[in-house]
């Protein structure tokens, strides 16, 4: 199966994920959003569950759905394990808001999806995801714990992927094959609109942080000199706000 | 006047619906969306309470928002200026959140529903949460606090409402205390400090507290100051959540409790390191307390009155509601069962209706019940799809027996009835109840079905008439355990038979139950108290750890095909899980070893 020799594309990138997983705090922080993008795409896939009017299709999401949320124990055991194995403890680092990436599957809201459009998704992406983890298994040979986590969910996507396209094939058997393309499509569309996204919020922080710099220092000035003409503890309340004002 | 009140964008969504100054229905947009804590526009909720209050946008005479957002971004902007230059950080970061979204809030709603703009009102934030509290209570007079993270400026404000005898309604809050110094900000800071979510885990906090000794409340009273008149002020040295989103804690924080938990390290209580974080909850907790229970005392003396209503995140820390109610004079409390940022969606459109709008004062039912159903007929096609065993249309005297049969004999039962709860807690009507005796079936529950950490308690359930044998109440106790708003002891005759409801310090979150309220699991704790001489049952949320609390009967069910959950109740029906699961055989009858996955091509 392509999934197990990992597609060309991830072939073709394995140099960055060696890189990504030669480096110990790297590897733990990506394990650790694994664990969270896992359990949130186990959640969706609930949510399909609870959904669908098929009672096929409830049961094998079900069981979708328990596998997922396992991979996230799984991948968050191990992220804890390195974690607790690590020299320099850097708790603090982590302790914000260190897990990177969207919610689940893409941010993809199952409710109003027809299951057509699920299966289709699914199975792109158990098949992507499939064929990324035969790379990282490579990689972490090195770490026997690590690498068996991979091997046992690489089994688990060998059913997902399976289960997405035969089922697909039976609830779509004339128009699978244009759902997959749709959904290989949306996905690439996606991954568009999150660079995109990127690259604005990076120009809009540029441009708010020259305007913090070049615009609000005298106001700063004036804010600073006015809260230290207000003592702290109780404050009068002000008179009510008209209704229909936001101030 | 038929008024629509929204919560959002901040934590806990949620809509409201009043009709001629009654609610018809509230829920959280987290029940519908299944996303714990959705702060989104409350698209869903809308929708819902529309349907179910058979309503057009047309129809509505008000759309009330909970709190005036062009104020809360004044204070987000004064904020990055009087911290300016430490805020470089965090300002691209709050001025793209809230000019994205948040100030545009009348014209997403008048475009989400198409009504005119001059229907979309707007109320102060702790004014919405001093009507939740309030206007909800069956109190013609009372003082109000309200203590939360932040809402516009204030973090705290305190006052009076009082219902007169013309019908006509009156809530004034006379002082505030203003952000950064706030309660709510100093418990999230230690919630984030201990390796707790914030705005999620601060429970796990007051639940740590009870395994530590506030050995370092002098260290935090170094952040937390009292000042002469009374209040308090934060030190600001000590906190940085005015200057970063990503850490509310300084490194001169971190050099006064020491190195903070990794959210991913479980919490070892035998180890010196996890005595420490339980010693730095219970400190700020009872520092928490310590300030709640003077200022309450102080307002109780200033007013005069014997009853106080307490709205505001920080109301839903049962222990320091406790400690209000038995030392600041107050003869009743009264926390409303959702007193966070959700129940501000039903305080704005009660505010709107009273006080805006001068419509006289309406008694409504004093229960937490507003939310979406759950049909039995919907579980019974689902499980009988699945092969499972099911009893339906049970009258209520043979289902409540047998499920009590049940529960005697050990079994764990998600119970569904009726409408949903509006709120963070479950009060019956989406539970999972349990034999209150054993500790092994908290940790069962901790570990198979809830899939959360062991420290945490589960909370008793036990009608009002048999409340004081099993836990010592004081009074006013059972009225603030009505809703589970209490932390009070379990006698010391009890605990070893109720195990699994004491905490290490000896303590229950009780539900005090009236009939009134949920007369079917009244009956219930009747029925299994027959059976076993205790009528207390532990009664815990119906979710799973990181997922919302089940709202229709579907999602009861695919939570009951998770975990351990014996049996499964939804209205009239009963399903009993089978010994082998039937998904391991849907693995098996669909083929996994299929080859077929190649036939669709490369990535």
């Amino acid at each position: 199966m392509a999934a197990t020799r990992g597609a060309p594309l991830d072939r073709l990138m394995r140099p960055i994920h060696g890189w990504v997983w030669a480096d110990a705090d790297r590897r733990l922080r990506k394990l650790l959003a694994f664990a969270e993008v896992e359990t949130d795409g186990g959640r969706d896939i609930v949510r399909a569950a609870e959904v669908t009017p098929d009672p096929l299709l409830r049961r094998l999401y079900l069981e979708h759905a328990i596998d997922e949320l396992r991979h996230g124990d799984l991948f968050r055991a191990r992220g804890a394990a390195l974690l607790r194995a690590r020299a320099t403890r850097g708790a603090g680092r982590l302790a914000g808001n260190p897990l990177p990436g969207g919610h689940g599957l893409d941010d993809l809201r199952i409710d109003g999806e027809p299951d057509h459009r699920l299966l289709a998704f699914l199975h792109v992406a158990e098949k992507a995801a499939a064929s990324r983890f035969t790379i990282y298994r490579e990689l972490v040979d090195d770490d026997p714990e690590t690498r068996a986590i991979f091997e046992h969910i690489l089994r688990d996507e060998v059913f997902h992927m399976n289960y997405t396209y035969t089922q697909l094939t039976r609830i779509a058997p004339q128009r699978y094959r244009r759902h997959i393309w749709y959904a290989r499509g949306k996905r690439f569309w996606n991954r568009y609109l999150r660079i995109a996204a990127a690259i604005a919020g990076i120009f809009g922080s540029a441009v708010l942080s020259a305007i913090y710099f070049l615009v609000l220092p005298p106001f700063a000035w004036l804010a600073k000199r006015a809260e230290r003409r207000e003592a702290p503890g109780w404050s009068a309340r002000a008179g009510v706000a008209p209704p229909r004002s936001q101030y | 006047m038929k008024i629509l009140g929204i919560s959002a964008h901040y934590h806990d969504s949620a809509a409201a619906l009043v009709v001629d100054g009654v609610p018809i229905c509230a829920v959280q947009e987290e029940r519908l969306s299944r996303r714990k804590h959705d702060a989104s526009f409350p698209a869903a909720a809308i929708d819902w309470c529309l349907e179910r209050g058979n309503l057009g946008p047309g129809d509505l005479d008000a759309v009330v928002f909970y709190e005036r957002s062009m104020l809360k971004f004044e204070r987000i902007l004064t904020s990055a200026l009087r911290t300016f230059p430490r805020s470089w950080r965090s300002f691209p970061a709050a001025i793209k959140n809230t000019l994205g979204e948040k100030v545009w809030v009348r014209g997403i709603i008048a475009s989400y529903l198409g009504v005119p703009r001059e229907k979309i009102l707007f109320t102060d934030h702790h004014a919405s949460h001093a009507a939740a509290a309030f206007l909800a209570a069956p109190t013609e007079r009372a003082a109000i606090l309200t203590a939360d993270g932040v809402g516009e400026w204030a973090t705290l404000t305190t006052g009076q409402g009082v219902r007169r005898a013309d019908g006509g309604t009156a809530i004034a809050l006379a002082r505030e205390i203003r952000y950064p110094h706030s309660l709510g900000m100093l418990y999230s800071t230690f919630t984030a400090y201990l390796g707790f979510a914030v705005n999620e885990g601060e429970y796990k906090v007051m639940g740590l507290a009870a395994y530590g000794r506030p050995t370092m409340v002098d260290r935090v009273g170094k952040l937390l100051r009292r000042t002469a008149d009374g209040a308090f002020a934060l030190a600001p040295e000590y906190f940085e959540f005015q200057t970063t989103a990503t850490r509310s804690y300084s490194s001169k924080f971190v050099d006064l409790f020491g190195p903070p938990r990794d959210p991913h390290d479980p919490i070892d209580l035998e180890s010196a390191e996890g005595r420490r974080f339980a010693d730095c909850a219970a400190s700020v907790q009872r520092a928490l307390e310590d300030v709640l229970v003077d200022i309450a005392r102080a307002l109780g003396r200033e007013t005069g009155l014997r009853d106080l209503c307490f709205g505001g995140g920080v109301a839903l820390n049962g222990v320091a509601n406790a400690r209000v109610l038995a030392e600041s004079g107050f003869e009743r409390v009264f926390v409303p069962p959702a007193p966070g940022d959700a129940g501000c969606a039903l305080g704005a459109a009660l505010y709107a209706d009273r006080i805006y709008f001068h419509n006289p004062d309406r008694e409504f039912p004093d229960h937490p019940f507003w939310g979406p159903p759950a049909s039995g007929d919907e579980l019974a096609r689902a499980a009988r799809e699945d092969g499972l065993p099911v009893d339906e249309l049970l009258d209520d005297d043979t289902l409540v027996e047998s499920v009590a049969a049940a529960l005697a004999a050990g079994r764990i039962v998600g119970w569904m009835e009726g409408a949903c709860e509006f709120g963070p807690r479950a009060l019956g009507h989406r539970s999972i109840l349990a034999a209150p005796h054993a500790r092994e079936t908290r940790d069962r529950l901790n570990r198979d079905i809830k899939f959360r950490e062991e420290f945490r308690p589960f909370a008793p359930v036990v009608p009002i008439e048999a409340a004081d044998r099993y836990f010592d109440l004081p009074p006013g106790g059972a009225r603030l355990a009505r809703f589970m708003s209490g932390v009070f002891p379990v006698r010391p005759e009890w605990r070893s038979r109720l195990a699994a409801v004491t905490h290490v310090d000896g303590s229950a979150r009780v539900q005090v139950l009236e009939r009134e309220m949920a007369p079917r699991l009244h009956a219930l704790l009747d029925a299994y108290g027959r059976r076993t001489g205790i009528p207390v049952l532990l009664n815990t949320s119906f979710n799973v750890a990181g997922e919302p609390i089940v709202a229709r009967a579907l999602e009861g069910y695919s939570t009951f095909r998770r975990g351990g959950i014996d049996l499964l109740v939804a209205g009239s029906t009963v399903v009993a899980k089978r010994a082998v699961a039937p998904a391991e055989t849907t693995k098996e009858s669909v083929g996994w070893w299929s080859e077929s996955v190649a036939e669709s091509g490369g990535v």
